[in-house]
């Protein structure tokens, strides 16, 4: 018992130390990008929207995959801390497709002129927004925690099947019909000064993701150890 | 293609603010929830 | 395999009949689709839109929209009883009782478009005539694959409080591959495309039905554990 509050709080204490290292980085990432970092030609300013969105995108799916492989593991071992991991990237998921989706149409607007495209990707961050919040329902609506856990495991396995389907039918739908020329702001040669400022990104919103994970986790453990579900 | 680019500076700015706040903001709240005694 | 067949279509079986003693919902559903129906007609700007270019999407959101509202008293009648606990209690497959639901649910949905379509047809004036099978083959690989991850919802959120909008809310990214698709399909029939554009497309419809129907078979077990 005391073994497992230490490890909570263990956890909350490091949670908190990495979120803290990853928010000084995020500073440090947008001094660079605004700053040290060259403007694109065609795009002009707003392109440098893709190093806060980009990584955001990565952050989201990654945890989404998380949440998919932590609820198989549940339903396979039934051990609930499988359940608490899968809740907590869930929540931190949710933030970081809240920021894709904020940053998203901001990015949108200046460049095609519109604040939404029904385009595989915008579309996608939509889904995965809704597959987020549907989780994050579920779990509020269900107080039983055995049956929480299960309900919510069933739902991130086929929310991890979806993916897929969306993006292909999606991508599909985009491809047949006519669009105009959208320069992809990801091309595969992207200039050395302009792929270190995302590579750091990519690398401070992955060091928030464990953060803020773990912190989360943290307080979670915690809550259930001193007897109320925090669910 | 170059529109306005005072326009597209504003969008720029109100992007990178968006996204201190949000990510700012979850991690004062998972801090207050760590360290609520 | 027999023995699981059997429990399956008896709890079909008797989800239906009791369904159509109380038609109510039944009727409520068609309703619904009329309402759908009628309200985009008028609301469309004759001038600007035309009937070809709407007629796909709507007869789609009729269909889903119609579904959900099934959907949402597939599991009503259980709660309302304390049925499940008896069925549960019953030594059979969970994933056969799944099946079951599955297959009332599907009935039923379909029962709710075969009215809907004439009325379709009649509102929109389209012409079925040579794409009547293409259409039926699209609605049935289409409405598989929402009711099948409908059923299960519809067994989670009906032990929530707010049952009526949390199977929306979860079901809605699950309606887009099959919608979309059944959109495209039914886009591409009325206008006379040839069937060689379109197989992609039920290609893919019949794909995700595969693999959500076995899912959900796999996986609706865990959600009636104790």
């Amino acid at each position: 018992m005391t073994a497992d509050s230490t490890g909570a709080r263990r956890l909350i204490r490091w949670g908190q130390i990495l979120t803290g290292v990853g928010l000084v980085g995020l500073a440090l990432v947008f001094v660079l990008a605004l700053r040290y970092t060259p403007v694109e030609r065609f795009q002009g300013l707003p392109q440098k929207i893709f190093y806060v969105h980009v990584p955001a995108a990565w952050s989201a799916l990654l945890s989404f995959s998380l949440v998919g492989i932590s609820s198989i593991l549940y339903l396979w071992l039934r051990d609930p801390r499988l359940d608490r991991f899968a809740d907590s990237c869930a929540a931190v998921g949710l933030v970081f497709s809240l920021v894709m989706l904020t940053t998203g149409p901001l990015w949108a607007r200046p460049v095609w002129n519109t604040w939404w495209t029904w385009d595989a990707r915008l579309t996608f961050t939509l889904i995965l927004f809704f597959l987020f919040l549907g989780y994050r329902a579920l779990r509020g609506a269900l107080q039983d925690p055995g049956e929480r856990a299960r309900f919510s495991a069933v739902l991130g396995i086929l929310g991890m099947v979806l993916v897929p389907f969306v993006h292909l039918t999606v991508y599909l739908f985009r491809t047949l019909h006519p669009q105009p020329i959208v320069l992809k702001p990801s091309a595969p040669s992207l200039p050395w000064e302009m792929l270190r400022t995302l590579l750091l990104s990519l690398g401070v919103y992955t060091v928030l993701l464990i953060g803020f994970v773990m912190t989360r986790y943290g307080v979670n453990a915690r809550a259930s150890l001193e007897g109320s579900d925090a669910g | 293609m170059q529109v306005d680019p005072a326009a597209n500076a504003g969008y720029l700015i109100a992007a990178y603010v968006v996204t201190a706040l949000i990510l700012g903001g979850y991690a004062l709240v998972l801090f207050r929830r760590a360290n609520r005694r | 395999m027999l023995e699981f067949l059997r429990v399956a279509l008896t709890v079909a079986w008797k989800d239906l009949r009791v369904e159509h003693r109380s038609k109510t919902a039944l009727v409520s559903a068609i309703a619904f689709a009329a309402l759908v129906l009628v309200i985009f007609n008028f609301a469309r700007d004759a001038a600007a839109v035309s009937r070809e270019m709407l007629a796909p999407s709507v007869l789609w959101i009729t269909f889903s929209f119609s579904g959900v509202i099934a959907l949402n008293r597939s599991f009503a009648l259980e709660k309302e009883n304390a049925a499940l606990d008896g069925l549960l209690l019953a030594p059979v497959s969970r994933s056969a009782l799944y099946l079951g639901k599955f297959l009332a649910n599907l009935a039923f949905v379909f029962t709710v478009e075969a009215v809907a379509l004439p009325l379709f047809v009649l509102f929109f004036g389209v012409d079925l005539s040579g794409i009547l099978p293409g259409m039926i083959l699209t609605a049935i690989l289409a409405t598989t694959g929402f009711v099948a991850v409908g059923t299960v919802f519809a067994a989670m959120t009906v032990r929530t409080r707010f049952a009526e909008l949390m199977l929306p809310l979860l079901v809605l990214p699950f309606l887009l591959p099959p919608v979309i698709g059944a959109v495209q399909v039914t886009a591409r029939l009325l206008a006379g495309r040839p069937v060689s554009e379109i197989a992609g497309w039920l290609r893919i419809l019949a794909f995700y039905d595969l693999v959500f129907v076995t899912l959900c078979l796999l996986l609706f077990p865990a959600l009636m554990d104790e």
